[in-house]
């Protein structure tokens, strides 16, 4: 069988978090009454002025530069002409000529290992309406015509569906990391479309099929699978790759090609001449500089390094940024950083599930939590009362030592105190202490957790171990 | 411009032109398209293309919301509506 080479890009669009649409004044959100937030431009009323959002600039800029591009001096929008309902003008705003960014290039993380994708290009656009198809008739609604799209173009740089879902997590993660979308690719705020092309092993790019509505990161792997494993079986038949657009079948896990009007595309651009180029000035670069954050895989890869945090914690402790933030600054308040990554992953993660509310909304900080995280270390409690006084900081709102003193908690770490609690425990049950005496060592974990219960969970385990070793000579 | 040119553009603008009408827009296209021609002609090199009449500044708009709402208003000028939405014959 002969060896053969696949070539996957992608096109994404993401949906930028601005409060209002990309070219007028609109409330750009989800979920409202159908038809509400629009307005004649978005509408495509004749006479209209659109006038571009510099939110929506910023954040355009901003992607452009994470994604290593190189920035537009003058970005200008072209009108990009096709005809459906859902698009009023029979135009979309989009760019073509002078796109925000070109020629950029990203690492992602896929089994430990970093990747390379170059990018073609970044552009700012407007979204279209959505329509829903009744029999005969068509409802629209156009809340989201004219909100603002960004789309990204990579180049054919992955190889399989393991990497292009490993990529699109990757840019899932970077786009919140930078506050500019939600990520969200079941509601459509972060929508994926992958250009894919198999070849005899160096003979360059095949020719490619499109496959649209991918609304996952695993059916994006699952449809570039598939469609490696038709175009290769195509090719072994002797047949040849339709250039096509595709669909992901998600109920049947297989593409299929969509229907298509004979005529070929020609979106015949042109320059959009309702709006003057943008020409971002020294300030505003300054300003997408600024903005700039340490990237997740970057930040991912340092903890492993700095910290020895691996698996599932480093994962999730990088997945979103203000957990990842919170970490950093507990560890800057004097935490161990191993100790803060436990906590952060599992109790905290408990507790606020129970209470069912995030991180940021909670009463937990950090300088609380490196408090919490000292009492343990310097012996104040022990590691199942720290559970207790995390509970009720996040229930009361209270510093950690504040509880520990309401509540009487302090670990009894005076050996004293312990041996008469140690004498006590013996005393009442001597089979153990005969066993123990007899070279058996089974008997130690349930005198001491007889001890612990005495003491209501307060006395420093480690030490009630080696006074009962103490006093039976073991 | 030839005919089968004319035919693919009136298709992409979706006009539905007759014959009598094709040979007057044949004549008519082609010697609007001769006037670019000309422009075309003129040597620009190392000009920026000029896409807008106002080059100096930028007009961007701050991301505020507008006050004013005139979705009911422009509703009420479809033709057919079903609650909100706007109602048009299935198409595709």
């Amino acid at each position: 069988m002969a060896e053969y080479q696949s070539f996957i890009g992608l096109e994404i669009h993401i949906q930028l978090l601005t409060a209002t649409k990309v070219f007028c004044g609109c409330r750009n959100r989800f979920g409202d009454e159908p038809n509400t937030n629009v307005c004649p431009v978005c509408l495509g009323y004749p006479g209209v002025l659109p006038a571009v959002n510099e939110q929506a600039l910023l954040f355009s800029y901003m992607v452009a530069r994470a994604l290593n591009c190189d920035l537009s001096k003058t970005a200008y929008f072209d009108r990009k002409n096709y005809f459906y309902p859902d698009m009023t003008k029979n135009y979309q705003i989009s760019q073509f000529h002078s796109p925000i960014g070109r020629n950029g290039w990203i690492e992602y993380e896929t089994g430990g290992e970093l990747k390379k994708v170059r990018i073609h290009d970044v552009h700012l656009e407007e979204d279209a309406g959505k329509s829903i198809h009744r029999g005969t008739a068509t409802l629209l609604d156009y809340n989201r015509a004219g909100t603002s799209l960004l789309e990204i173009v990579t180049e054919p740089d992955m190889e399989t569906g393991e990497d292009a879902e490993a990529f699109i997590q990757n840019f899932r993660r970077l786009v919140r990391y930078l506050g500019v979308c939600d990520g969200n690719m079941e509601e459509g705020s972060l929508r994926c479309d992958g250009n894919i092309s198999i070849n005899l092993k160096g003979k360059g790019l095949g020719t490619k099929t499109e496959v649209k509505n991918v609304n996952s990161s695993r059916f994006l792997k699952l449809s570039m699978n598939h469609e490696i494993g038709r175009q290769k079986r195509a090719l072994e038949k002797g047949e040849r790759i339709v250039q096509e657009t595709r669909l992901w079948n998600e109920a049947q896990s297989r593409t299929e090609p969509m229907r298509t009007k004979e005529s070929a595309h020609d979106y015949r651009y042109f320059p959009e001449p309702d709006m003057p180029p943008f020409r971002p000035s020294p300030a505003f670069i300054a300003d997408v500089d600024a903005r700039l954050v340490e990237l997740p895989v970057y930040r991912k890869r340092r903890y492993e390094a700095e910290y020895g945090i691996s698996g599932d914690q480093v994962q999730f402790l990088t997945e979103e940024k203000p957990v990842a933030d919170f970490f950093e600054s507990t560890v800057t308040a004097g935490a161990d950083p191993l100790q803060a990554a436990a906590w952060i992953c599992t109790d905290i993660q408990k507790n606020l599930n129970k209470l069912q509310i995030g991180l940021e909304e909670s009463s937990l900080t950090s300088l609380r939590l490196a408090a919490l995280i000292n009492l343990v270390k310097e012996g104040v409690i022990n590691r199942k009362k720290a559970e207790l006084t995390l509970s009720l900081m996040l229930e009361e709102d209270k510093d950690p030592d504040v509880i520990v003193r309401e509540q009487g908690w302090e670990q009894i770490s005076d050996s004293g105190a312990i041996e008469a609690l140690v004498t006590e425990v013996l005393q009442a049950n001597p089979k153990a202490v005969d066993q123990i005496r007899g070279g058996d060592m089974k008997p130690m974990g349930f005198l001491t957790g007889q001890v612990m219960k005495l003491s209501k969970g307060q006395a420093d385990p480690k030490l009630v171990q080696a006074v009962i070793s103490g006093k039976l000579g073991s | 411009m030839d005919i089968h040119e004319l035919r693919i553009t009136a298709e992409l603008a979706m006009l539905d032109l007759d014959e009598r009408e094709m040979k007057v827009f044949e004549a008519e296209v082609s010697k609007t398209l001769e006037y670019f021609a000309q422009m075309n002609a003129v040597d620009v090199d190392g000009l920026e293309p000029t896409t807008h009449v106002l080059m100096e500044e930028n007009r961007a708009r701050e991301d505020r919301t507008r006050d004013e709402n005139l979705s009911d208003r422009l509703l009420e000028e479809a033709p057919e509506r079903q609650g909100r939405h706007i109602v048009i014959p299935n198409v595709l």
